[in-house]
C-alpha cells in the first residue's frame, strides 16, 4: 500500500473544443505526502483537478486515484475522497450547519465531535444562511465538512484564498495532521510560502503542461543561490565565474549576485581570500523557482 | 452626487446586458399582434363568420377565458380581433415585464454586480431608475411596434384611434406590472421570492378579472389587469384604463424608491432568518436536499393550481346554466334536453381549461429540470459530485420530483375544477363526472410528460439551449388556446405535443396516441439520462 501511489497520473491530456487546456499532466501522490500544486491563472490546475474528480472526461492519458478509473469508478473513489473546491458555493436558503451535516451524510458518515471542534476552530457561525456568508466563510463550511470527513485523499484547490491568517493556520495545522496519520494530500495553491512550508514535493504547471516536479530542495539545485557579501577590498566580482546580474550595494564593496549552486564552492574559496566582512546568502524561494519558470529562464 | 448619477449609462449597459431577451421578446410580441391582426380578414370577414363568433365571445365560458367586452351595433372584424387578443396579448406582456424587471433589479443584487457597481460614483437609486427606464422604453418601443403593425394591417372596422390605443394601452399595462416587479424586488430579499411575490399578485387580478366578467363585469374596474378590457378601442375607445395603470405604475415606481432608500444593500424588507445549525435527519441526500431548497415553490405552485382550478370552478354555475342565456329554451326542449345541453356546454369549457391547467402544471416541472443544469454552472453542485453521489442519482433527484409535481399540480388543478364547480351546480348532474375527470386526466398528462422529456434531454445533451423549451411550450399552449378561434391550421397545432390527443373530456381518450406518447416522454428520459452520464459539467 505505502508503496503503490495513491493518486497516478500519466500523460493527461484534455481539449475543449480546439483548445487544448491539458497537454501532458504527469505526476503523482503518495500515501503520507502533501504534493503542492502550482501555476498562474488559467494553467490548467482546476481542469486537472475535474478530471480527477470526473466532472469532465478527460481526452487522452490516464489517472487513476486508489488504482481505480477516475472516470468510470468515481463514485467508488468518492467515498474516500474529500475535495474543496476554489470558489464554494452553497445553496443559498440552507444554513452552514445544515451544508455541514448534508455532505457528510452524502459520505456515509455524520457529525462528529470533530465537526464541532472544527466549526469552534475556524471560529464559523453555522446558524446562518449561506446567502449571507462571505467568501472565506463559504470556504470555511468546505473545509469543516473535508476535515470531517475519514478520507484517504484529500484534494484541496485554493482553498485559503478567503481566509484570515489566524483561520489560515488553523487549516495548515490541520493538513499537517493528516499528512502525519499518512493520508495524501494534494494542494493546489498560489499562496507560495504556505506551499513550500507544508509541501513535501510540487508539481509546477504551465499552459497545461507539468513542467517540473520534485522537493523544493531538489528543485533549488536548479537555480541559483543569491548572495550579498561585503568585501574588505577593490576586488571586482564581475570576474568571478558563474555569477549573474551583478548589482553594487548601498555601501562601498557591497555586492549582490547570484551563483550557479555548481559553482558556489569555487566562489566562496575566492571571496574568502578578499576579507569577507558580512555576507548573506538566501536560497532561492519557491516565488524565486516560481518566477524562474514562469519569465522565461533567467 | 444626486441620487440618481449616471443613470443614463446604467440604461445602455442594461440593453447591452438583455439585449438578445429584449430583442426575442419584442420580435416575438410584434410578430404575434401584426400576423394575426394581418390574417384576421380571412378569418372573420364576412357578416356571418362574425355573428358565429360574436355568440361563442359572448358564452360565459370563453368570457372566463378572454374577458368580457360589450358590442354596439354592426360587430366589426376589428372589434372581434380586439375581443380575442386583448387580454391575451396582456398577459403575455405581464410575464415578460415581470421577468424583465426582477431580472434587471434583484437577479443583479443577488449576483453581486450591484455591489460592483454602487461602489463607483453612480447614485444610490440609479441601478433601479435604470431598470425602470429599460422597461419604460421596451414597452413603449412594443406599443409603437403594435400599433404600427395594426395600422398596416388594416382590418375592417378598425380606426387609427383604436390601434394606438391597443399599442399605448397594452405598454401601460406592461408597464405597472414591470414597475411592480421592480417593488417586489425591493420587498424580497433574493429574486425567487421577488418574483413568486409579483405572480401571486399578478395571479389574484387574473383570477379577480375573470370572477368579475362571468358574474359582473362593471367590477372588473377593480382589477388592473381588467382595466385592458376596458378600452374598447374600435367601438367606444377609453383612454381612462391607459392613465389608471400609468398612474398607478407611477405610484409603484415611487413605493419602490422610498422601499431601495430604506433597505441595505442585499438584504429586502423581508429579511433572512436564521436557521438551524445542524441538519435535520430528513436532510440527507440530494432528493432531500433538492426538496429542502425548493418545497416551498413545489408547494405554492400546486396549491397555486389548486387554487386556480377552484377560482374556475366557481364560475360553472354561471355557464353551465343555458337558461340564464336563452330562458325560453325549457319551454321548447324540455327539462332534459337543457341539462342535455348544460352538461355539453360544461364539458366543452372543462376541456379548454384542462389545456390551461396542464400548460400552468408543467411550468414547474420544467423549472425543476432546467435547475438540474442551474445548479450545476452556479457551482452549487460541485460539491455533491464529490462525493459518492452518481450521475445517476443525481440527476433523477431532479427529473423525478419534476415528473411529481407536474403530475400533482395537474390532477390537483383539474381537480379543483371538477369539484368546486360540480359543487357550484343546482343540478349536480349536469357537471363533470367522475369517469369524465379521469380521461381529462388521462389526456392531458401524456403532453405533459412530453413537454418534460424534452427538458430532459435538452439538460442531458445540449443544455445550451434548454430555454428552447419554454419556446417549445409556449408555441403548444398558443396553438391549442387560441387555435380554433384564430383557426389555426391543424399541422400548426401538431408541431407540439399538445395537439395530439384530443380535446378531452369532450371527447373520449385515445389510448393508442396516449400509449406511444408515454413511450416517447420514456425514450426522451431515458437519452438525456445517457447524454447527462457522458458530458463534461460545466463549472463556474
Amino acid at each position: 500500500m505505502a508503496t503503490q501511489p495513491i493518486l497516478q497520473i500519466h500523460q493527461l491530456q484534455k481539449k475543449f473544443g480546439r483548445f487544448q487546456a491539458l497537454k501532458d499532466i504527469t505526476f503523482s501522490v503518495n500515501a503520507g505526502e502533501v504534493f503542492g500544486f502550482i501555476g498562474p491563472n488559467g494553467a490548467g490546475k482546476s481542469t486537472t483537478i475535474r478530471v480527477l474528480l470526473g466532472l469532465i472526461r478527460a481526452t487522452g492519458g490516464s489517472a487513476t486515484i486508489f488504482g481505480q478509473d477516475v472516470w468510470h469508478d468515481s463514485v467508488t473513489i468518492h467515498q474516500r475522497l474529500a475535495y474543496v473546491p476554489g470558489d464554494v458555493y452553497l445553496w443559498p436558503n440552507l444554513t452552514g450547519g445544515e451544508i455541514i451535516d448534508l455532505l457528510l451524510k452524502m459520505n456515509g458518515t455524520a457529525h462528529s465531535d470533530k465537526t464541532d471542534a472544527l466549526i469552534k476552530q475556524f471560529g464559523l457561525d453555522p446558524t446562518k444562511k449561506a446567502r449571507t456568508y462571505s467568501k472565506g466563510n463559504r470556504q470555511k463550511v468546505a473545509l469543516i465538512a473535508a476535515f470531517s470527513q475519514d478520507a484517504d485523499f484529500y484534494i484541496f484547490d485554493e482553498p485559503t484564498s478567503g481566509l484570515d491568517p489566524l483561520n489560515e493556520r488553523v487549516f495548515q495545522e490541520a493538513v499537517l495532521d493528516l499528512k502525519q496519520r499518512g493520508k495524501a494530500v494534494l494542494l493546489s495553491s498560489h499562496i507560495l510560502s504556505e506551499v513550500e512550508r507544508m509541501c513535501d514535493r510540487i508539481g509546477i504547471i504551465r499552459e497545461g503542461q507539468i513542467i517540473e516536479t520534485g522537493s523544493l530542495a531538489e528543485m533549488r539545485h536548479l537555480t541559483r543561490t543569491m548572495v550579498t557579501v561585503t568585501l574588505g577590498d577593490d576586488f571586482d566580482v564581475t570576474t568571478l565565474p558563474g555569477v549573474h546580474g551583478v548589482t553594487a550595494g548601498h555601501q562601498a564593496h557591497e555586492w549582490q549576485f547570484a551563483v550557479e549552486d555548481s559553482q558556489l564552492a569555487t566562489i566562496m574559496a575566492t571571496l574568502a581570500q578578499h576579507q569577507v566582512m558580512a555576507l548573506q546568502s538566501t536560497p532561492p524561494t519557491l516565488e524565486d523557482l516560481f518566477m524562474h519558470y514562469y519569465t522565461g529562464k533567467e | 452626487m444626486s441620487r440618481y448619477g449616471r443613470t443614463g449609462q446604467l440604461i445602455r449597459l442594461a440593453f447591452r446586458r438583455d439585449r438578445f431577451r429584449i430583442l426575442m421578446w419584442i420580435i416575438i410580441l410584434a410578430a404575434l399582434m401584426a400576423s394575426v391582426a394581418w390574417k384576421f380578414e380571412d378569418i372573420y370577414g364576412t357578416q356571418s363568420e362574425i355573428a358565429a363568433i360574436k355568440g361563442t365571445l359572448a358564452s360565459p365560458g370563453i368570457v372566463a377565458m378572454f374577458g368580457a367586452f360589450s358590442f354596439k351595433g354592426k360587430v366589426t372584424t376589428a372589434e372581434i380581433f380586439a375581443n380575442e387578443m386583448l387580454l391575451f396579448m396582456a398577459l403575455i406582456q405581464v410575464v415578460m415585464n415581470l421577468a424583465l424587471s426582477v431580472h434587471a433589479t434583484r437577479g443583479e443584487e443577488d449576483l453581486g454586480i450591484t455591489e460592483l457597481v454602487r461602489s463607483h460614483a453612480v447614485g444610490t437609486d440609479a441601478p433601479l431608475a435604470a431598470a425602470a427606464w429599460e422597461l419604460v422604453i421596451v414597452n413603449g418601443l412594443l406599443g409603437i411596434l403594435y400599433s404600427v403593425g395594426l395600422t398596416a394591417a388594416n382590418m375592417p372596422g378598425a380606426s387609427l384611434e383604436g390601434n394606438w390605443l391597443i399599442g399605448i394601452g397594452l405598454a401601460a399595462t406592461g408597464l405597472l406590472f414591470g414597475f411592480l416587479g421592480l417593488l417586489m424586488a425591493q420587498i424580497a430579499d433574493h429574486s425567487a421570492s421577488a418574483t413568486g411575490l409579483a405572480y401571486t399578485l399578478f395571479g389574484i387580478s387574473y383570477l379577480a378579472r375573470m370572477i368579475t366578467d362571468v358574474q359582473h363585469p362593471r367590477l372588473t374596474w377593480w382589477s388592473p389587469l381588467g382595466w385592458v378590457e376596458k378600452l374598447a378601442p374600435y367601438n367606444d375607445a377609453n383612454w381612462m384604463p391607459v392613465w389608471l395603470s400609468l398612474a398607478t405604475a407611477l405610484i409603484l415606481f415611487g413605493l419602490a424608491v422610498m422601499a431601495n432608500n430604506r433597505r441595505d444593500l442585499g438584504a429586502g424588507a423581508l429579511t433572512t432568518r436564521p436557521g438551524k445549525s445542524r441538519a435535520s435527519a430528513f436532510l440527507r441526500g440530494p432528493l432531500s436536499l433538492l426538496w429542502r431548497r425548493q418545497r416551498n415553490v413545489i408547494i405554492a405552485w400546486i396549491l397555486a393550481v389548486i387554487i386556480f382550478g377552484i377560482a374556475y370552478g366557481t364560475v360553472f354555475n354561471t355557464i353551465g346554466d343555458i337558461l340564464k342565456t336563452n330562458p325560453t329554451m325549457q319551454q321548447v326542449f324540455g327539462a332534459a334536453m337543457v341539462h342535455e345541453a348544460n352538461h355539453k356546454v360544461l364539458l366543452s369549457f372543462t376541456s379548454l381549461l384542462a389545456v390551461v391547467m396542464a400548460a400552468v402544471a408543467t411550468i414547474p416541472g420544467i423549472q425543476l429540470i432546467l435547475k438540474a443544469h442551474t445548479d450545476e454552472t452556479r457551482g452549487w453542485l460541485e460539491a455533491v459530485y464529490a462525493r459518492p453521489v452518481s450521475r445517476t442519482r443525481l440527476f433523477f433527484s431532479y427529473v423525478g420530483p419534476a415528473f411529481l409535481t407536474s403530475t400533482l399540480a395537474y390532477i390537483g388543478g383539474l381537480g379543483g375544477i371538477v369539484v368546486m364547480g360540480d359543487a357550484s351546480l343546482d343540478h349536480v348532474k349536469d357537471g363533470i363526472s367522475a369517469h369524465e375527470f379521469w380521461q381529462g386526466i388521462a389526456g392531458q398528462l401524456p403532453e405533459i410528460w412530453v413537454f418534460l422529456g424534452i427538458a430532459v434531454l435538452l439538460v442531458g445533451c445540449w443544455p445550451r439551449i434548454k430555454t428552447f423549451t419554454w419556446l417549445y411550450l409556449a408555441l403548444g399552449f398558443v396553438s391549442v388556446y387560441m387555435g380554433s378561434l384564430l383557426k389555426l391550421p391543424d399541422w400548426v397545432k401538431n408541431v407540439t405535443p399538445a395537439g395530439w390527443m384530443p380535446r378531452i373530456p369532450q371527447h373520449a381518450v385515445n389510448w393508442t396516441t396516449f400509449s406511444w406518447m408515454i413511450g416517447l416522454a420514456i425514450v426522451l428520459v431515458i437519452v438525456g439520462w445517457l447524454g447527462y452520464r457522458r458530458r463534461d459539467l460545466q463549472m463556474r
